[in-house]
């Protein structure tokens, strides 16, 4: 019998595995809050930290503030509530200065009525990126982002694909300190989508901080260094992906596989004996030699399984449960009652 | 050379954002109404007070609504940043909002100018321009200047306080249609106008700058004129606070 326990692979996008980088706070939120409507928040008392060179990944369901949060912290919208800082300046204090050091990659498309390429010189006009850097860099971004072909056509008459990566190239124009990426890979193809994330992960290598707002969880498992769970408006909790996976206690998956397939009989009593002893007990499919299923009590039934394959003659190929998800941590925690603490939540309100 | 935040801006809505259809159209709207209301009227309408032809009378008032002109594109241009999220975008930036409310303005005031200069150029084989003395040009850029900040600021805080293009699109037209009608552009206020008319036309800005411009072009600014280009200030730099305060209310997201 071989049993795999499950591991951390570190993502190919991480820059230093699993380690939170211990850089200077340039931006900070401090029992912030926002709201729309007199009384109505949209996000409260959300105390947080952003460090120099991490890439902070904000999560949550649609609605759950991601944007509103961004678009705070982006001096965009002033706090309703409690305050924060932007390079060590009060948010509702923040002018020209501070915005310079920020790029904003919006989750609504935004364009001038001009050609791609055009687009992308104009906006490092906008932020006096002079001539002959701006025409280098628009080089450099068409090609990045593949938008080569694209350079003479109107951005509206891009496929939505094309626009979002058109969004990112266009903001990548300037230097920053600080970019904000809303959901900047919606849309995107598999490929496209790791390349820009291989290419966001080598700019936080060398200094940029992100923050990533994100629907897709294994993008945030793979390029932050911190994430932040958002949920109805307040933080749920912050720490690593790792940090966050480990402490997720929901069920979880055990993949078993036997020598040979199980007669029905077997399988029953299998099953019944599973259902006994797991708890949140749930199959999640059976196939001849195979059984696959979920529990809280994961790691012990590992022994239990294989007890009751010795008891019947059954041989096991293999069992193994599978390392807790970034996904499985996050729909536990956005599915725990208000009010649940977890771990990790040092700094979330 | 480090460009100034509000010129960069207004290269930007020079570069982007108006189409030459949409000049050919804005500009040659004005210009075919001098031809052919000009050329027309002036056969039925044998004099017009101090400016004698009817086509002495219509072209300063003409130049006049080119202020109107440079307002709607300027208006134009703040609904297309904001149905486009150029506004988020560029509030993001390294720019103050008031510097984006000046670059429209400025804009406006380009626009108004380059409309002026149009109309100069059209009028010219149909009316001949009057020898202006530096003072009297003065006025009439000044005047231009005060109008195109009052309707772009106006169109501005309309426009920022609309979520649909719909609407804006809508009473940007009628206010259009209404401000240019109800003045003196077209015709002269006169005894025998009804006294309800006559109160609504002196209630319009656009009334005192297109008497400004006129009075200007046949060398009779007066007093009066003073007092309208107080009102017109006024009036711009009430429409300019009204628009900061509607930048400051702004609501980001999508417009329909």
């Amino acid at each position: 019998m071989r049993e795999d326990r499950g591991r951390v692979l570190r993502p190919r996008g991480r820059r230093s595995g699993t380690t939170t980088p211990g850089g200077e706070a340039i931006a900070r939120a401090a029992d912030l809050g926002f709201a729309y409507r007199p009384g109505r928040f949209a996000v409260r008392h959300l105390s947080f930290e952003l460090r120099r060179g991490e890439v902070f990944g904000l999560l949550g369901r649609n609605g759950a503030g991601k944007t509103t949060t961004v678009r705070i912290l982006c001096t965009l919208l002033p706090p309703s509530e409690g305050g924060g800082e932007l390079f060590g300046t009060e948010l509702r204090s923040c002018g020209r200065a501070e915005r310079a050091r920020i790029g904003v990659v919006l989750q609504s498309e935004s364009l001038d009525f001009v050609s791609v390429e055009q687009n992308l010189r104009l906006y490092a006009f906008l932020w006096g990126v002079p001539r002959e850097a701006a025409k280098s860099r628009a080089e450099e971004m068409l090609d990045l982002f593949e938008l080569g072909p694209q350079r003479d056509r109107k951005p509206w008459a891009l496929s939505g694909g094309e626009r979002r990566r058109f969004q990112v190239a266009r903001e990548l124009m300037h230097d920053m300190e600080l970019l904000f990426l809303d959901e900047p890979t919606v849309g995107l193809d598999a490929l496209t989508r790791s390349r820009i994330l291989d290419y966001l992960a080598d700019r936080a290598r060398h200094g940029l901080t992100i923050v990533l707002t994100t629907h897709i969880l294994h993008e945030a498992d793979r390029l932050c260094d911190r994430i932040g769970v958002l949920h109805e408006g307040r933080l749920r909790t912050i720490g690593t992906p790792s940090e966050i996976k480990r402490a997720y206690r929901g069920a979880r998956t055990v993949e078993t596989e036997f020598e040979r397939a199980l007669a029905p009989s077997e399988a029953e009593a299998l099953e019944s004996m599973l259902a006994r002893v797991g708890e949140g007990y749930r199959l999640l499919d059976r196939r001849g030699d195979m059984v696959v299923f979920q529990a809280k009590n994961a790691e012990s039934l590992v022994a239990e399984v294989a007890r009751w394959a010795g008891s019947v003659g059954v041989d096991l190929a293999r069992i193994a449960v599978r390392e807790a998800t970034l996904e499985d941590a996050f729909v536990h925690i956005v599915t725990e009652p208000s009010g649940a603490t977890f771990p990790f939540a040092r700094e979330a309100g | 050379m480090i460009v100034p935040p509000v010129v960069r801006l207004v290269v930007r809505n020079f570069r982007s954002s108006i189409d030459p259809i949409t000049l050919l159209v804005m500009f040659g709207q004005p210009a075919f109404l001098i031809v052919i209301l000009g050329t027309m009227f002036n056969q039925l309408i044998p004099h017009v007070g101090a400016s004698g032809s009817y086509v002495n009378f219509l072209v300063p008032g003409m130049i006049a609504s080119q202020m109107i002109t440079g307002a709607v594109l300027a208006g134009r241009i703040f609904w297309l940043d904001r149905r486009w999220s150029m506004v988020e975008q560029i509030f993001c930036g390294p720019f103050r909002r008031a510097e984006y409310l000046a670059a429209l303005l400025l804009t406006t005031l380009l626009f108004a100018l380059v409309g002026v200069g149009i109309m100069a150029l059209v009028a010219l084989p149909l009316a001949g321009l009057p020898a202006l003395s530096g003072v009297e040009l003065a006025v009439i850029l000044a005047t231009i200047a005060l109008g195109a900040t009052f309707f772009g600021a106006l169109l501005v805080a309309i426009g920022s306080r609309i979520r649909s293009a719909n609407l804006y699109f809508t009473i940007q037209s009628l206010l259009q249609y209404f401000l240019i009608f109800i003045s003196t552009v077209y015709y002269p206020v006169s005894a025998g106008t009804p006294t309800a008319l006559r109160v609504v036309v002196y209630a319009n800005p656009l009334t005192y700058a297109a008497d400004a411009v006129r009075d200007a072009f046949t060398h009779s600014f007066g007093p009066g004129d003073l007092t309208a280009g107080g009102v017109l200030g006024s009036l711009a730099a009430v429409t300019f606070v009204l628009a900061i305060l509607a930048f400051r209310r702004l609501e980001f997201g999508p417009v329909q």
